[in-house]
């Protein structure tokens, strides 16, 4: 009885927090630029959040974190929406969406795909919230019994998890993290106050700063992707022909898949830890495995809606449990928050749970007041979204440039962070031409100084034995489990080997 | 065969980059307070990591053929993951590409000097200008609120601070 009556506590504590009038208009502005975000082509949830976290300075954490996870929510919510119409995912995690949604409108069932989508967003991202609710100060009681060797391994796994799930090339993505943690090195080392990698330059003396990074490798990449490579581009949109409301039949064939999407997509990105865009790609195969009307999958099916939907957004909110109670991000997008919120001192972690209560049940309550706007928002007003799609491409990229520099300037009025900014946008445009993925460079920043604490950390209780990383059961588990995420593409190669080795015994 | 070429240079300035940095990480001075892992230790370790996967990297495109060990399709399911990594393939405009630069730089250059808003009204204006010219008008109107608007939201409603430049004047 007593978990649950702190339980409700902690409910009705997170509500009065959230149900502030001014925390209610933070939810409804991050949700409304999120859904604007989402909706947009070419500016993903990475870069919205990356663009607007300069609005969060002046905040106290609590009501920075309700903004920006609104701004994330909602952004998961806008993709869905031109993939339907226009057959262009506003970001990577709504690509699977087009294969049917797109389908689905040009028979002229727009409006029930948009309503599949919609709904079946709003139902797993309430059941992952509610798991957040239930699992999260669990989870985070576990955590609080990890060392620092435990620590280093978990962001170890972390970052292994996610880097081996990043692009085409396993080389190209662990560069690109170990990149991240590079750049993560450079200023005043914090534990000796030795200089690294200053240059003799005073402003660096704190590091290159994150949001430098991140604007400059998802924002200004973007304007130079755009503009050299599709200026001009016309998009075709379907319009929403018939009516929103889904027939029976639909509702019939709805629930099965939303709930297989939203089961599949939580253990995706809450327990597995990978990001959104994955849990969709799983959503789709379990579809075509499970689905009674598999058949039609591709043509305009509304499981494919509804699935990858329900799926993307359950590891959204799932993914937010390793942010709160690890302090690990799962995906791109929440690496940029750890980072937002590191910025504002805040440093998320199981401790969060116990000693900054309102904070953590505040968040978890404005999610669900978040959920039910965003339904409010998105059904009845989709076709004002849709307008969005006019505003020319040239200005948007202009807007872009315009609202990068205004960030990175308020930051810390320094003109070397907006050359640097400019820099990281070139290495950006490079990087996607090399197809080598940006996220995991943010992922290493973010992560970078505090893997090197830890790392020190236990070094300093082992007295300079790397040997404390496997005598410790748990610290062992995590680093077997980040070889797994590493070895993962080789294993079919391994096991061919293995197979040839032993002439042709039967493998399992 | 050209994107070929282009991941060649790549992996020869990636295995350069590695090489300075780990130089870089040997040359961090010790602290006088001797510790398990001075300042130096997590640097050496990732300079060597980043070093040999730089040279991997080389390898994987110097040594020729295809780099087929995985199946297309499992290729592409990895593929889409985490941060549109939707591959260019289109040839880019390089003309497009260095005003863009060109004009950033700009912007960055003259963002104190002449301040926000008159900065950002002519990177706006210029912006519109090369980019499509058709609505010079429609662009005027937008690039005026974005400019001098929006510094009076900032500056007195918000209360962010912006650089005024030659405006000092206006201030109150």
């Amino acid at each position: 009885m007593d978990f649950l009556s702190n339980f409700w506590g902690n409910v009705v504590l997170g509500f009065s927090v959230a149900g502030t009038p001014f925390n209610l208009l933070l939810c409804f502005v991050g949700v409304f630029l999120g859904t604007l975000i989402g909706v947009l082509p070419g500016i993903g949830p990475m870069t919205g959040v990356a663009l607007l976290i300069p609005l969060t300075f002046s905040l106290q954490p609590t009501a920075a974190i309700i903004l920006m996870a609104g701004i994330y929510y909602g952004a998961m919510y806008g993709g869905s929406t031109t993939s339907i119409l226009v057959n262009t995912p506003g970001e990577s995690s709504s690509v699977v969406t087009c294969l049917d949604g797109y389908q689905m409108a040009k028979k002229g069932r727009a409006g029930q795909a948009l309503a599949a989508a919609a709904i079946g967003s709003f139902i797993a991202g309430t059941f992952a919230t509610l798991m957040l609710m239930l699992f999260g100060p669990w989870v985070a009681g576990i955590a609080l019994k990890f060392g620092p060797p435990e620590f280093f391994s978990l962001m170890l796994a972390g970052l292994t998890v996610v880097t081996s799930l990043a692009g085409r090339s396993l080389v190209k993505a662990l560069f690109a993290t170990i990149f991240g943690l590079a750049i993560a090195t450079m200023g005043i080392d914090n534990q000796s106050g030795v200089p690294r990698f200053v240059f003799n330059n005073p402003e660096l003396m704190d590091g290159l700063e994150f949001l430098v990074v991140a604007i400059g490798l998802f924002a200004l990449c973007e304007v130079f992707v755009n503009m050299a490579d599709m200026k001009g581009a016309v998009m075709e949109r379907l319009s929403i022909k018939g009516s929103l409301w889904m027939s029976k039949e639909d509702w019939k064939r709805f629930f099965p898949s939303c709930i297989r999407g939203t089961l599949s997509g939580f253990f995706v990105g809450g327990i597995a830890g990978a990001g959104a865009a994955v849990a969709s790609f799983v959503s789709y195969g379990l579809e075509k495995k499970a689905s009674k009307y598999r058949d039609e999958l591709g043509h305009g099916a509304i499981e494919g809606v509804t699935g990858p939907e329900s799926a993307n957004n359950a590891a959204a909110g799932g993914s937010l449990i390793h942010l709160l109670c690890l302090g690990i991000p799962g995906s791109g997008t929440t690496a940029i928050m750890l980072g937002a919120l590191l910025m504002i001192g805040l440093q998320p972690g199981p401790l969060l749970f116990t000693q900054q209560p309102e904070f953590v049940w505040g968040l978890i309550a404005s999610m669900y007041i978040g959920n039910v706007m965003l339904l409010v928002l998105n059904l009845p007003l989709v076709g004002m979204w849709v307008k969005l799609l006019d505003i020319p491409l040239y200005l948007l990229m202009l807007f872009i440039i315009m609202f990068s520099f205004l960030g990175v300037y308020t930051m810390n009025n320094s003109i070397q962070d907006l050359f640097l900014m400019v820099g990281f946008g070139v290495i950006g445009y490079l990087m996607k031409r090399l197809d080598i993925p940006a996220a995991p460079v943010i992922l290493g920043i973010v992560l970078g100084k505090l893997m090197e604490e830890k790392m020190r950390q236990s070094l300093v209780i082992s007295d300079g034995s790397l040997m404390i990383f496997i005598n410790r059961p748990i610290s062992l588990f995590l680093l077997l489990l980040a070889i797994v995420a590493i070895t993962n593409p080789y294993w079919k190669q391994i096991g061919r080997v293995v197979r040839r080795l032993f002439g042709g015994a039967p493998a399992v | 065969m050209k994107e070929n070429r282009e991941e060649r240079i790549a992996s020869i300035v990636l295995i350069i980059f590695s090489a300075t940095y780990l130089t870089g990480a040997f040359f961090i001075p010790m602290p006088a307070l001797k510790q398990q892992l001075g300042p130096g230790g997590f640097p050496i370790a990732i300079g060597f990591a980043m070093l040999i996967l730089a040279c991997i990297y080389a390898w994987q495109q110097f040594r020729g053929g295809t780099t087929a060990k995985e199946s297309e399709e499992e290729i592409e399911k990895r593929a889409v993951i985490i941060g549109a990594e939707e591959k260019i393939e289109k040839k880019a405009d390089l003309r497009t590409m260095g005003f863009i630069l060109g004009l950033m730089l700009l912007y960055a250059f003259f963002f104190e000097i002449l301040g926000y808003a008159i900065s950002t009204f002519l990177m706006f204006m210029a912006g519109a200008f090369y980019l499509d010219r058709r609505h010079l008008v429609r662009d005027g109107v937008i690039a005026v609120i974005s400019s001098f608007f929006l510094y009076y939201v900032f500056t007195i409603l918000l209360r962010v601070q912006l650089p005024a430049g030659p405006l000092k004047f206006l201030e109150f």
